[in-house]
């Protein structure tokens, strides 16, 4: 019952005309911040935080994790329309959506993704507001071992992924892993494969990679088949999905919306890794395993769900012991810190207003998103009627900016374009490239994790501790399950066809 | 029209070079920039704009907050130091840099900095867990003693100001333990709430907002005022241990004018006895102090040389290439090498290009290509210093011996089932075309910087396409060059490049 008086007296600081009206800016900048590829949420935050060093504390939060959660749905609305992911998480929305896009259904993978994040961000704010003390208490028990474990249990999902290609899959997921431990390692703080250049002292950033791999790679691949043809006819004739169709994917989006956000507490791993496990389970669980990759609702469902509730999740260990779980939410606290509040415990005591004003914007601001969503998506499907001989040059220069704002550095810029040249290359000859994002995303968390692990103990740490047994398990049988089931398959086929 | 223009421009000229000849000290003229090399919101990033708000009460100066992340702060001091010493570009320094100096054979920087004030400094000290068994200084050292090396700390990475104070407290004490380092120091406080080890080696503000935390000993000569209760090294008989502490401040590049130091001087002292300064920061318990050049010069010696001994003694350092596989990927042989990879692609390119196999090109070179990476990348990794349980080679190798397996079954599966065929050709030169004028475009960003640049490239790549109907294709790169100007450059202050002949102009 308290929570409920306190939840009041939250709402009762957000509801004016102030605080919505920084709501809906942070909503629109937060989704066209996530459009544009290679702003990721983080950096949206981080331009904009700023601004706020003049407002009152709460406004200022409102107006962030407005930026924050807008910005985790924005990353699918060009991962939909024309396959160039705005932020990492929204890689594995563009599995399906952007398949939805080419079969003349943009309208089904932009309402999808929208409802799904809407949804998904309701569900995490939820879990917050009623669990983040108990939550908070698991996550800082959880163990190296055990985050070694939930690295290669995600690391796995690359068998899903790969399907026939599973071997191509996996090379292209040791390549991320590989290059990812380019740079001052994390544990010993020797550099590793810098061969001397300063620029590689932090490793390839994973923004510029995702852009090229994804954005570049996409668009040399269209100018290499020629494909100039833009979409306009159709667009009136576009579906849009009905409410039957959302109420298909019930258990999809409340499943993913709750691994998204549990996986989103643990500090470090994230929207990206979310989004990935919960599609993967998605697509185990489905009754239409095969039409994932080829446009699946259920795809679009699962990713965006996870990603938007880890918003939540993440937000945990900040407000409650002051930790940041994800870039994001660490330039949250240096934006609290500005306003002389120190995130932890106390803060519920003695700054309620801010934390319970944080819980009640969230819940607005995911309502705000889902309003200028539905009116925006109208939109966003014009973006797929854009000449593609004018979209196309387009993508180069917003890439450009995407890449460089990262650390300001023109290093970046021409990573990108060299991960572009790259990823169009291996994608000619049926390489995947989003197994090399994933390496890139958990190979830190991997490695580093499973050397602390042998430092805190030794090596059978991963066996005796129960939770890391558990996780790697399942590891083991989600990475041979989708190969053996491949085989049987293709043992299938060839039985029909000698019988034929 | 033009022509007066051109005349006032004349006269502005002439009028600015005639102040300019004035003997008469005036400074600043321009907005100064305070270099950060962190993100927006960090410490550093907080401690800049707080000093550029406070400053403006004592100076006309505008200053403005540029964060240049990277490396640890090497790409920020490189920046500073390719600039004039003219004074209008500041630098906010921590104790971090100088470990990243050392470890990173950066010594010229040190010599090349005005090391102008040291404005802040955090005393360091030992956290642990209230709900712990062991939780007191006493409580550690016995502790220690009886796991003999297994004790476990938590803290940031290895070789950073908080390990070296650590392994500084393991000295004095004559006590043994381990140091697991974590990505951040807010990682490494989430393992001891979750009591993963017994303390932690941060400063005393991390325990705020936190009950379960507590200070089990601080390194100053007296206790802090903030909090009275916690013991000092000295008290427990520890005297090396009174002045460890992280310290923030401003440095210059070296060389700038004398009247400008002496006006950063009286800058400096005066924020720094500003009461708004001096209750920010206090009362988060960081003690405000202010050193001048040279006081702050002897202590950053004094560092270099602290974390000189002890990154070699952890081997983060100097470490020669003794084994012979490491020769051999270490200066000219790894050139030799990387080159000697790159003649057999070609030449295994040429030949299968030239045979009847033709088809099966891609399929063999993709492969190849991520074969001769992983043997390179495995050589380079012997050199690497190897003085952990698990050192840092052994998740590269382990990624390249599960990489090398998976290619050559590639190749086999290729070469048997010779089913692999090369996708129908599209217009691959027009994409050629598309990443050469990419390149174009990538050098003409750096010298006539992205706006220019990029509203030819739009025109001109939009053109390659097909595309005619110029009118439009004026307004969409006119367009785009408006948007990118005032939402990121004026707005979100992304500092795009302008071109490095653009800046040699103006």
């Amino acid at each position: 019952m308290e929570i409920l008086t306190n939840m009041a007296q939250g709402f009762s600081f957000v509801l004016g005309w102030q605080p919505i009206l920084f709501i809906i800016l942070g909503v629109i900048m937060g989704i066209l911040a996530g459009a544009m590829p290679g702003l990721s949420p983080s950096m949206g935050v981080a331009l904009l935080v700023p601004f706020t060093y003049a407002m009152t504390p709460t406004l200022a939060l409102i107006l962030l994790v407005s930026i924050y959660i807008a910005a985790n749905y924005g990353g699918s609305i060009t991962a939909v329309t024309i396959n160039a992911p705005g932020t990492p998480s929204a890689v594995v929305t563009s599995f399906d959506g952007y398949p939805l896009t080419l079969q003349n259904k943009p309208g089904m993978g932009l309402g999808v993704s929208l409802v799904s994040s809407t949804i998904g961000g309701f569900i995490g704010t939820i879990i917050l507001i009623l669990f983040s003390v108990q939550l908070a208490k698991v996550a800082v028990k959880f163990h190296p071992a055990e985050y070694f474990a939930l690295a290669i249990f995600g690391l796995t999902t690359v068998a899903t992924l790969g399907g026939k290609n599973w071997v191509k899959a996996f090379v292209a997921a040791m390549f991320g892993l590989l290059i990812n431990t380019i740079g001052i390692d994390p544990i010993s703080g020797v550099s590793r494969f810098t061969f001397g250049s300063v620029n590689l002292y932090d490793g390839f950033s994973l923004i510029p990679a995702l852009i090229g791999l994804f954005a570049l790679s996409e668009v040399f691949k269209q100018i290499d088949e020629q494909n100039f043809k833009s979409k306009k006819i159709e667009l009136e004739k576009t579906k849009w999905p009905t409410v039957l169709d959302y109420w298909k994917l019930k258990l999809t989006i409340v499943r993913s919306s709750i691994m998204g956000t549990l996986i989103g507490i643990f500090p470090g791993a994230g929207a990206t890794i979310a989004a990935f496990i919960s599609y993967d389970v998605a697509k185990r669980t489905s009754k239409e395993p095969e039409k994932f990759g080829h446009g699946s609702l259920e795809g679009v469902a699962a990713a965006e769900a996870a990603n938007s509730s880890s918003v939540g999740g993440a937000l945990v260990p900040l407000l409650t012991l002051g930790i940041p779980g994800s870039a994001s939410t660490a330039v949250l606290i240096g934006a609290l810190m500005i306003h002389d509040l120190t995130p932890g415990p106390q803060l519920f005591n003695n700054n309620p207003e801010i934390i319970y004003g944080l819980f009640a914007s969230l819940l607005i601001a995911n309502i705000v998103l889902l309003v200028l969503g539905l009116f925006g998506s109208r939109l966003w499907v014009k973006v797929t009627a854009v000449p593609k001989k004018i979209l196309y040059p387009m993508i180069f220069t917003v890439s450009i900016i995407g890449s460089f704002a990262v650390r300001y550095s023109f290093f970046d810029i021409a990573a990108c374009l060299g991960f572009g040249i790259f990823g169009w290359i291996l994608r000619r000859y049926n390489y995947p490239v989003a197994p090399i994002v994933l390496g890139i995303v958990l190979g830190n968390i991997a490695e580093t994790n499973f050397r602390r692990a042998v430092m805190m103990g030794d090596y059978t740490i991963f066996f005796t501790r129960p939770v890391s047994l558990i996780l790697l398990i399942l590891a083991l049988v989600s990475f041979a399950w989708p190969i053996l089931q491949n085989k049987i398959y293709n043992k299938k086929m060839q039985k029909t066809k000698n019988e034929n | 029209m033009k022509r007066i223009s051109i005349y006032l421009f004349l006269i502005v000229l002439i009028l600015t070079s005639c102040k300019k000849a004035d003997d008469e000290f005036s400074f600043p003229k321009k907005p100064i920039t305070i270099i950060v090399y962190t993100g927006p919101g960090g410490l550093i990033d907080i401690t800049a704009r707080k000093f550029a708000d406070v400053a403006s009460k004592y100076s006309e100066a505008t200053f403005v907050v540029e964060n240049k992340p990277g490396s640890g702060g090497i790409v920020a001091m490189k920046r500073l130091l390719q600039l004039p010493s003219d004074g209008y570009t500041l630098f906010a320094c921590t104790k971090s840099n100088i470990s990243k100096i050392v470890s990173t054979g950066g010594e010229a920087y040190i010599e090349g900095i005005d090391w102008a004030a040291m404005m802040m400094a955090d005393p360091e000290c030992i956290i642990t867990h209230k709900k712990q068994n062991v939780n007191s200084w006493e409580d550690l050292v016995a502790d220690a003693k009886t796991k003999d090396g297994d004790q476990l700390w938590l803290g940031p990475a290895n070789g950073g100001l908080d390990h070296v104070t650590a392994l500084k407290i393991w000295d004095e004490a004559g006590i043994k333990a381990k140091w697991i380092p974590f990505k951040s120091g807010g990682k490494a406080r989430a393992a001891l709430l979750g009591e993963q080890g017994v303390a932690y080696v941060g400063n005393p503000r991390e325990v705020l907002g936190n009950d379960e935390l507590q200070i089990a000993a601080v390194s100053s000569l007296e206790r802090l005022p903030q909090f009275p209760d916690v013991p000092t090294f000295n008290e427990f008989g520890l005297t090396g241990l009174d002045n460890e502490f992280m310290w923030r401040g401003f440095v210059l590049k070296q060389g700038s004018p004398p009247e400008i130091s002496k006006w950063y001087d009286e800058l400096f002292t005066k924020v720094n006895n500003d009461p708004e300064w001096r209750e920010y920061w206090e009362r988060g318990g960081i003690d405000v102090v202010y050193k001048n050049s040279k006081e702050f010069t002897e202590i950053v010696n004094k560092d270099k040389e602290q974390f000189t001994h002890y990154l070699q003694k952890i081997g983060i350092i100097n470490t020669q290439a003794t084994n012979l596989l490491a020769k051999l990927a270490t200066g000219k042989t790894l050139n030799f090498l990387v080159i000697f990879c790159i003649v057999i692609l070609l030449i295994i390119w040429y030949i299968i290009n030239r045979s009847t196999n033709r088809k099966y090109l891609a399929g063999i070179m993709l492969p190849l290509f991520f074969i001769a990476l992983s043997i390179v990348f495995f050589l380079v990794s012997y050199t690497f210093p190897n003085n952990e349980k698990v050192g840092p080679s052994v998740v590269p190798r382990l990624w390249i011996l599960i990489l090398i397996p998976l290619n050559i079954f590639l190749i086999i599966d290729i070469v048997s089932k010779k089913k692999e065929i090369e996708k129908n050709a599209g217009n691959q030169t027009v994409v050629w075309g598309f990443i050469g004028l990419l390149v174009l475009y990538l050098f003409s960003i750096f010298y006539i910087g992205y706006f220019i640049s990029s509203f030819v490239f739009l025109f001109v790549g939009i053109y390659m396409l097909g595309y005619r109907k110029y009118l439009t294709m004026l307004m969409i790169s006119a367009g785009w060059l408006l948007f990118s100007y005032l939402i990121f450059y004026k707005l979100l202050y992304v500092p795009l490049p302008v071109g490095k002949l653009i800046e040699m102009l103006f």
